[in-house]
């Protein structure tokens, strides 16, 4: 069973007095394996934020269905297991961290042996213990984003949904949520994640999908994404334009950077041995060779800039 | 739905709601020193202290009934679409609850919010009539009545609010109940006076708007005995039908009427919240 599926889903807005309906998602197909953390990327404007609403239930799809561990997107039944960290979001600032805390806990209807005991863990786990009886609006943005992702792990949900957690968080405070969301993925949970940080993405996730214009372009597991397609740099004692030639027989892409260095792009890394072949049958003087897989950043930009076109 | 109306309570508090409530309290302790000065003014006549005393209860009643209805539309019309402007409502919408037991927590934290201060109104005008005078039970056969106008504002508001923002949703509550005050305190006696039939049947149509006209009238009946000599009489001149259109007749289906009118919106409410997008 997948955590979520969507098959065909839409959604068009049609402004009130506005002329033009505008696609946000467009025939959204999606499936994420349960247990893992998916990352949900895309530029902006894509629909991220529009799909994630459809999901928890706040948007009505157009057309399509999406299925949330099995039940329809929007039930209770669905709610009942799912988390859900907005992006934008204010909370009751006039109450206190644990007072917020309850008053989630009471609307996920937790009985309150449970709810004080996970009130302690989810303190513990966003490292806000010290902070429990300081009303929210004393908290800085970054601690904001951390009570926001306690409430939506409090009521130990199989399912979490996180929508630009880091955004508003110091280097210490996002090594924190990537802890946090290991620490989910060891209980089994899932989580999904839509992060504008690639760096964040790549260093927790197991799956991603890239979503452009309301459509997803790519999904996978971040090895099959990433492998497909290797950078390598070739030091040369000399770049001839034999070398250049050969190595472009064997690379898909094949760029000289400065007098001595050549970036080439192979298809796969079982490739790149033949880069070096091509060098020395061209009589070039091979002096190193580094190869590096694709950053997600990479194969984003490069998705998005296809996509584009 | 209890957490939804102890939230609504809280963010009540929170908008300093509480400091209106001091504000009438205020009001009322002014109003209770009008049966002296009444009495003085009129040279120590013991019936003129009857008199003003009863004026303080009317007046006081007045008062009740315009601040908790003003407090029903300024919570009820800030109580969806501005709370999810805000953002409050995307980490709460997305919990095991369905959105009519959210609209209706709301409803009932607001109601709940102008009834208890407008008992609290009421019974310290019965406090200030007792201290001085023999107390009027009218006015607590009148509170029910005067506890409508609240609700019925305060449930438009809420209607409205569940798809405009709090400053559209509150002009327009207040634009429709300043239509009803209008046609009923000055359309009333001109179309009666010039018999103009279309000036008539806009302050018919207005008590179909916001049934205001019939509120007045259904407290109006609990408190007839108060109004000082004279007040409630009808003019001297005019033909039946001009004074029935001058002081309508409280009618048996009045109460279910007001009742119907504020399901009406409840329900309106809830069906565009609960087809409305939230993001």
């Amino acid at each position: 069973m997948w955590a979520i599926e969507t098959r065909g889903l839409r959604k068009v807005f049609r402004p009130l007095l506005g002329r033009h309906a505008v696609v946000v998602v467009d025939h959204l197909d999606l499936q994420v394996p349960g247990g893992t953390v998916f990352g949900f990327l895309g530029p902006n404007g894509a629909g991220k934020t529009t799909t994630i609403q459809m999901l928890i239930g706040n948007v009505y799809p157009t057309a399509g269905k999406a299925w949330v561990l099995g039940y329809p997107a929007g039930s209770i039944h669905a709610k009942r297991r799912l988390g859900f960290l907005p992006e934008k979001f204010q909370f009751h600032d006039f109450l206190t961290a644990e007072e917020f805390l309850r008053l989630h806990g009471r609307l996920a209807r937790m009985d309150s042996a449970t709810l004080n005991r996970r009130i302690e863990e989810v303190l513990e786990l966003v490292g806000l213990t010290e902070r429990r009886k300081s009303k929210i609006r004393e908290f800085s943005k970054g601690m904001q984003q951390r009570i926001g992702l306690a409430q939506a792990i409090l009521h130990d949900p199989e399912l979490v949904i996180l929508d630009e957690p880091t955004s508003a968080l110091d280097p210490l405070g996002r090594r924190r949520v990537r802890e946090v969301i290991q620490y989910l993925k060891q209980q089994g949970k899932t989580v999904f994640l839509n992060s504008h940080l690639l760096s964040e993405v790549e260093r927790s996730c197991d799956y991603v999908a890239i979503l452009h214009r309301g459509r997803v372009v790519k999904q996978g597991t971040l090895d099959e994404l990433l492998v497909n397609r290797s950078v390598v740099t070739l030091e040369l004692r000399q770049i001839t334009s034999a070398v250049l030639d050969a190595l472009r027989r064997v690379a898909r892409r094949v760029q000289p950077i400065d007098e001595r260095r050549i970036v080439a792009e192979v298809e796969q890394e079982s490739q790149i041995p033949a880069l070096a072949r091509a060098v020395v049958l061209a009589e070039g003087e091979l002096m190193g060779m580094q190869a590096q897989r694709e950053s997600l950043e990479d194969l984003f930009i490069q998705v998005v800039a296809e996509e584009g076109k | 739905m209890v957490t939804i109306i102890w939230l609504t309570l809280n963010e009540a508090m929170r908008r300093r709601a509480f400091l209106g409530t001091l504000i009438i309290l205020a009001a009322l302790y002014g109003l209770s020193f009008l049966p002296r000065a009444f009495h003085q003014a009129l040279g120590g006549n013991p019936q003129s202290f009857e008199i003003g005393v009863n004026l303080m209860i009317l007046f006081g009643l007045d008062i009740i009934k315009f601040f908790s209805s003003v407090l029903a539309i300024v919570l009820g019309a800030g109580a969806i679409t501005s709370e999810i402007e805000r953002g409050y409502l995307a980490a709460i919408l997305p919990r095991p609850l369905h959105r009519f037991e959210l609209f209706l927590g709301k409803w009932l934290g607001v109601m709940l919010f102008c009834t208890a201060n407008a008992v609290l109104w009421t019974a310290l005008l019965w406090v200030s009539v007792a201290l001085q005078a023999k107390p009027r039970a009218e006015m607590w056969h009148a509170l029910p009545y005067v506890l409508l106008y609240p609700v019925l504002y305060g449930t438009l508001a809420l209607a409205l609010s569940s798809f405009s923002s709090a400053a559209i949703a509150a002009m327009f509550t207040v634009a429709a109940g300043a239509f009803a005050y209008f046609a009923d305190h000055f359309l009333r006696p001109i179309a009666a006076f010039f018999d103009v039939e279309l000036l008539q049947r806009i302050v018919s149509l207005s008590e179909w708007v916001v049934p205001m006209a019939v509120l007045k009238r259904l407290v109006q009946a609990r408190v007839d005995a108060l109004a000082p000599p004279g007040m409630n009489e009808a003019p001297p001149l005019g033909s039946e039908e001009v004074l029935l259109f001058l002081k309508p007749p409280v009618h048996s289906l009045d109460l279910a009427y007001v009742g119907l009118y504020i399901l009406v919106w409840l329900l309106v409410g809830l069906v565009i919240f609960q087809r409305r997008d939230v993001q």
